[in-house]
């Protein structure tokens, strides 16, 4: 009989030399209670070992399963003819027997046997002694648990904080030695200094002229607009700066280099800080975006770090300072850190920025919990959230322009049902829909007043639409014109003028189709009624 | 034995609130100094450690409750290898840190230097935290884990108290730690890495076959996995990897088994289970005051008899 055994450095096949003994399954703790006897129980036929900690988590976790890797499938296969196999997993055995056809065996006696072998393998096994065993055993382990734990790699927020750490350093050192080149060169030709403002292209002009005199040949056009370049040819020719040899020229030219290829990394660098966020935190990266979210995460030192913090705190991360000090003075706290400068604060008006900084760091904690600690890859929560902010800062600025409709405080009171109120239309909701005598045609009417009306009509009419409404507001001076309006959604007082103002006054309002108008209509013209076609009318007395 | 006597007060956290960013730490040790962490101005110097090494005078001479930063403390060792309590005003158990310098849990840390200028760091066992500390407080009689021992550990959570056996059984000795929650497997392993002697297994304890290629035999197995069948996850962990004559340490909640019936009574069925299996208990004791309803139970498995004849 052969009993497999696994370790951290590979299979190992045993034979039990002494089958008869394993019927005594309480004295085989005996057996093994020193190395020779138990070499004398059983002995090493075959070791497998694993080659690397990859094929072993692997070989492992195929194991785990239940069923047998490929390599232990040889190893078997090579080994254990005509034998039974004592495994320590009965479905293993069960896998082994369909797919092997070895006889597999699983019992208490078995498991003793594995006991036995378990105290005293390394005896057994004259090739792993327990220094090798011990650093293979807390690799695989470690393999196994974060194979477990669905450890990615590419979801480590390290790189981040070293991304946007270099990103800093490499924009100082890219300033550093452009105002360098700048000061060199301008010795030789100061004026260039002022022609081409942006480092870069300085760079790349110095590299490709040399010395100034080279300038009126050469073509700039790649690196510089036309103007500047017929200033910069000007101006070489008048240059006052003294002549410099070519050796010097050369280091200049090599301190060009330098700070163009520092440029061009750092475009690298600011691409794969991008990547690498969208990948270990695209929620936040939706919400913020990747340069904010990433200084974020550098200042809280990691993303678990930073999901432990509550939204006030993520408000004013980065102003730490101007916090404690106003703390200490007892005066008014910063209202944002370095979430001043994402996208969505920076597009609101300066009275807003406070209260929108504050949804967003609300909405941005939730985001960074949903990143750190949830199962999802995509950032669909972070862009409903930012749809949200959007249209909170829109709201905001709103509020400025106006009411709203269908804001509350533009309604009217609602007031309480009284069956016996006798003012108003009593103890109605709806005051009682009474004939409106103005709506009645009367011939003959030949006043100015219809005249005008008239001429008002197609214009009126060629704007209505289902939704508006064109109203006149005419008035007389009739007392019961003057009612107030009743509750309805979203209406406005009208107010009552006068006649003589009436004529002048052609109101035309329009209103959507939640707002309604009432007012006084006169009992003149056959034109009137026709406004009072529509879906949301209300008669007034 | 006595460690030199020049206490210093290394307390808090080290490093200053100055430093951030360090990657994808545990997250316990230097990232936790945020605003609202501590008063105005409180991000300074964190560390009162490189400040107060004063040379030793009387004991208690400051006017400090606690082993707050700068006070001058004793360490002793304890009667169990490993252990040690250091005496100020006021005494806690510590473990000398197998990783100087980080906090597992943002537990106190106390540095002492030696004689010969060497530093030695330790770090506060909290026995309200930790069932193993309220069981050595409580006063048990023999603690298995001791330096150079191997430790399988059931029921290791986020590793606080794994991080603690760890340091008693020092380098030469490993802790195979069990845990089948991812959460605090993260933390585990997290922990794990910085404590090579620590072997971080997410795997349910019910099913020890399944971590059979990790684990050898093993010294003692300590079990803090309230279960209701504790015992018998204990007693089929121990049928795979705990040696002939080897000890075994376990935490019961009454009320985890049966919180119908009386602490006591829970207590002696489970023991009685145990005996069923091989175990043979020596002690129990309750955790009283660190913890209500539980009690610890120590013994040895397969003990050999001694009158019996080879």
């Amino acid at each position: 009989m052969l009993v497999l055994f696994e370790t951290p450095g590979g299979f190992a096949l045993f034979k039990v030399l002494d089958e008869g003994r394993l019927s005594n399954v309480e004295d085989l703790g005996k057996e093994f209670a020193s190395p020779d006897s138990a070499r004398k129980m059983v002995k090493l036929k075959a070791f497998d070992k694993f080659d690397n900690t990859s094929e072993a988590l692997e070989a492992v976790a195929k194991l785990l399963e239940g069923a047998p890797s490929k390599g232990l499938r040889k190893f078997l296969k090579a080994n254990c003819e005509g034998e039974t196999l004592a495994v320590a997993d009965s479905k293993l055995g069960n896998v082994i027997k369909e797919k092997l056809k070895i006889d597999c065996v699983h019992n208490n006696a078995v498991m003793e046997l594995l006991r036995g072998v378990r105290s005293q393998f390394t005896e057994l096994i004259s090739g792993l002694g327990d220094q090798d065993l011990a650093p293979m055993s807390l690799g695989l382990s470690h393999s196994l648990a974060r194979y477990k734990l669905k450890f990615s790699s590419d979801k480590v927020d390290t790189m981040i904080i070293q991304a946007i750490g270099l990103l800093d350093d490499l924009d100082k050192e890219l300033n550093t030695y452009a105002m360098r080149v700048r000061e060199w060169y301008g010795w030789h030709f100061p004026e260039l200094a002022k022609i081409i403002q942006d480092n870069i292209l300085y760079a790349k002009s110095v590299k490709l002229m040399g010395n100034r005199i080279n300038a009126a040949k050469l073509d700039f056009s790649e690196i510089l607009a036309d103007e500047v370049e017929a200033e910069l040819k000007e101006a070489a020719v008048i240059s006052m700066g003294t002549e410099v040899s070519d050796l010097d020229l050369l280091h200049i030219r090599e301190l060009c280099d330098q700070v163009l290829s520092l440029a061009e990394y750092r475009a690298q660098l600011y691409d794969y800080l991008k990547s690498r966020m969208n990948t270990v935190a695209p929620n936040l990266t939706a919400l913020v975006g990747e340069l904010v979210g990433a200084r974020l995460i550098s200042h809280g030192g990691s993303l678990l770090n930073l999901a432990k913090q509550p939204g006030s705190t993520v408000q004013i991360l980065g102003a730490e300072k101007a916090l404690f000090r106003a703390l200490k003075t007892k005066h008014a706290t910063p209202k944002y850190g370095l979430i001043y400068h994402a996208s969505v604060v920076g597009q609101a008006a300066p009275k807003h920025k406070g209260k929108i900084s504050r949804s967003l760091a609300a909405k941005a904690v939730l985001a960074i919990r949903c990143d750190a600690l949830g199962d999802g890859e995509d950032n669909t929560m972070g862009i409903e959230n930012r749809a949200k902010l959007e249209a909170r800062l829109r709201n905001l600025e709103g509020k400025d322009l106006g009411r709203l409709s269908g804001s509350a405080k533009g309604k009217p009171k609602i007031e309480v049902y009284d069956k016996d109120k006798k003012k108003g239309s009593g103890g109605l909701f709806t005051p009682a829909k009474t004939y409106n005598s103005a709506a009645d045609s009367l011939l003959g009417q030949t006043s100015s007043k219809s005249v005008a009306e008239d001429s008002v009509e197609p214009s009126k009419k060629s704007k209505k639409k289902e939704k508006r409404k064109n109203k006149e507001v005419e008035v007389e001076d009739e007392p019961e014109k003057e009612e107030e309006s009743k509750k309805k959604k979203k209406r406005k007082k009208a107010e009552t003028e006068t006649e003589a103002v009436e004529v002048a006054k052609e109101e035309k309002k329009k209103k959507k189709k939640k707002r309604k108008h009432e007012e006084e209509e006169t009992s003149e013209t056959p034109a009137k009624k026709k406004d009072k076609k529509d879906k949301k009318k209300k008669i007034k007395d | 034995m006595r460690p030199p006597l020049r206490g210093g007060g290394g307390g808090g956290r080290g490093e200053g609130g100055a430093w951030r960013g360090r990657g994808s730490d545990r997250g316990r040790g230097p990232g936790g100094r945020r605003p609202g962490g501590r008063g105005p101005g409180g991000r300074g110097p964190g560390g009162r450690g490189p400040g107060g090494r004063d040379p030793r005078s009387k004991p208690g001479g400051r006017a400090k409750v606690g082993l707050n930063g700068g006070s001058k403390v004793i360490v002793e060792p304890h009667r169990h290898a490993g252990v040690f309590i250091v005496k100020g005003k006021e005494e806690a158990l510590v473990t000398k840190n197998l990783v100087p310098g980080e906090s597992v849990y943002n537990e106190k840390r106390i540095s002492v230097e030696n004689e010969d200028g060497t530093k030695v760091e330790y770090r506060v066992w909290n026995p309200f935290r930790s069932k193993l500390a309220a069981a050595i407080f409580g006063g048990i009689d023999n603690n298995w884990i001791k330096p150079g021992a191997k430790v399988l550990y059931l029921g290791a959570a986020s590793g606080t108290s794994v991080s603690h056996v760890s340091d008693i059984v020092g380098p030469e000795g490993c802790v195979y730690a069990v845990e089948f929650s991812s959460r605090s497997g993260r933390d585990l392993v997290n922990m794990a890495s910085k404590r090579t002697n620590v072997v971080p297994i997410i795997e349910d304890a019910r099913h020890p076959s399944k971590y059979r290629m990790l684990v050898p035999m093993v010294d003692v197995i300590f079990s803090d996995v309230a279960q209701p069948d504790q015992a018998r996850i204990m007693a089929l962990n121990a049928s795979f990897y705990l040696k002939t004559g080897g000890h075994f340490m376990i935490s019961i909640k009454a009320s985890c088994i049966d919180s119908t019936v009386a602490e006591e009574a829970v207590f002696a069925n489970e023991v009685k289970k145990l005996q069923a299996e091989g175990f043979k208990p020596a002690e129990q004791l309750t955790l009283e005051p660190f913890e209500r309803g539980h009690a610890c139970v120590v013994g040895g498995y397969r003990m050999p008899k001694k009158q019996k004849a080879t």
